[in-house]
């Protein structure tokens, strides 16, 4: 194998290493609903939170059982969710570069709802 | 300056010049009419390369997201729908490009404008699609 066969490789790798340490500057806390939170079926419920996207992201995408629910714009803020059937959920928001891509920064909060 | 944005901008500049060679060549072609029908052979070379521009870029967009994130793209609804519209134009303005390059000179007057008039229409569908995905993605 010729030496320069290698640097692509290591291109790719140095680029990957470059996006994670990129991506960890990002953050998303979600505040309400706390994670194992009893939800009344009947109620609407906010999904409050705080997005910093980092150098790579730059809005963030919510998620109810992996289906997308909202593009949201506001790096703060509050969404109010539609009624979720009774049972478990999973609420995640995912930090998502100008290209819609998630850059792997992401959190969830399972609720019941009853 | 972020690697990442100059790739997608890179990529994006691609995106746009196809776009203006399939709607200009197509625009062009109607507008001269059978009094310059010896254009149209040059006009369908560049439809081709336009419509491979928008392919291949628009691959290489998510071909890119994949590249540092391992996943393309999270887009639903109306803007899934407007990307497979633009995936189905950029297909058929090729095929139909390709085959007026491969032979369209020799068919009769009327399959030729039918033909460019499919092919503009095409295009100005892929650009509306465009705006949509832009939009609601």
């Amino acid at each position: 194998m010729r030496i320069s066969s290698i640097y692509p490789l290591v291109g790719v790798a140095l680029l990957a290493c470059s996006q994670i340490s990129l991506a960890e500057n990002a953050t998303v806390k979600i505040t309400a609903p706390a994670d194992g939170a009893q939800l009344d079926a009947m109620a609407q419920h906010q999904v409050v939170y705080d997005v910093m996207p980092g150098p790579t992201g730059d809005h963030s995408h919510l998620y109810v059982d992996n289906r997308e629910v909202a593009v949201l714009r506001q790096l703060k803020g509050s969404y109010a969710l539609t009624a979720l059937a009774p049972g478990q959920h999973a609420i995640c928001i995912r930090v998502v570069n100008k290209g819609h891509t998630p850059i792997g920064v992401e959190q969830c909060v399972n609720v019941s709802v009853k | 300056m972020n690697l990442q944005n100059l790739s997608y901008a890179a990529i994006q500049v691609v995106h746009n010049f196809g776009a203006v060679a399939v709607v200009g060549s197509a625009v062009c072609a109607l507008w001269a009419g059978s009094g310059l029908a010896r254009m149209r052979q040059p006009l369908a070379w560049i439809a081709l390369l336009g419509w491979t521009a928008q392919a291949a870029s628009g691959a290489s967009l998510g071909a890119v997201s994949w590249l540092y994130y391992g996943r393309f793209p999270d887009i639903h609804g109306i803007a899934l729908a407007a990307l497979l519209i633009k995936i189905t134009c950029a297909a058929a303005g090729f095929m139909l490009a390709a085959a007026f390059v491969y032979r369209g000179t020799g068919w009769r007057e009327s399959a030729q404008q039918a033909t460019w008039r499919a092919l503009a229409a095409l295009a100005a569908t892929a650009l509306t699609a465009a705006a949509f995905l832009r939009w609601f993605a």
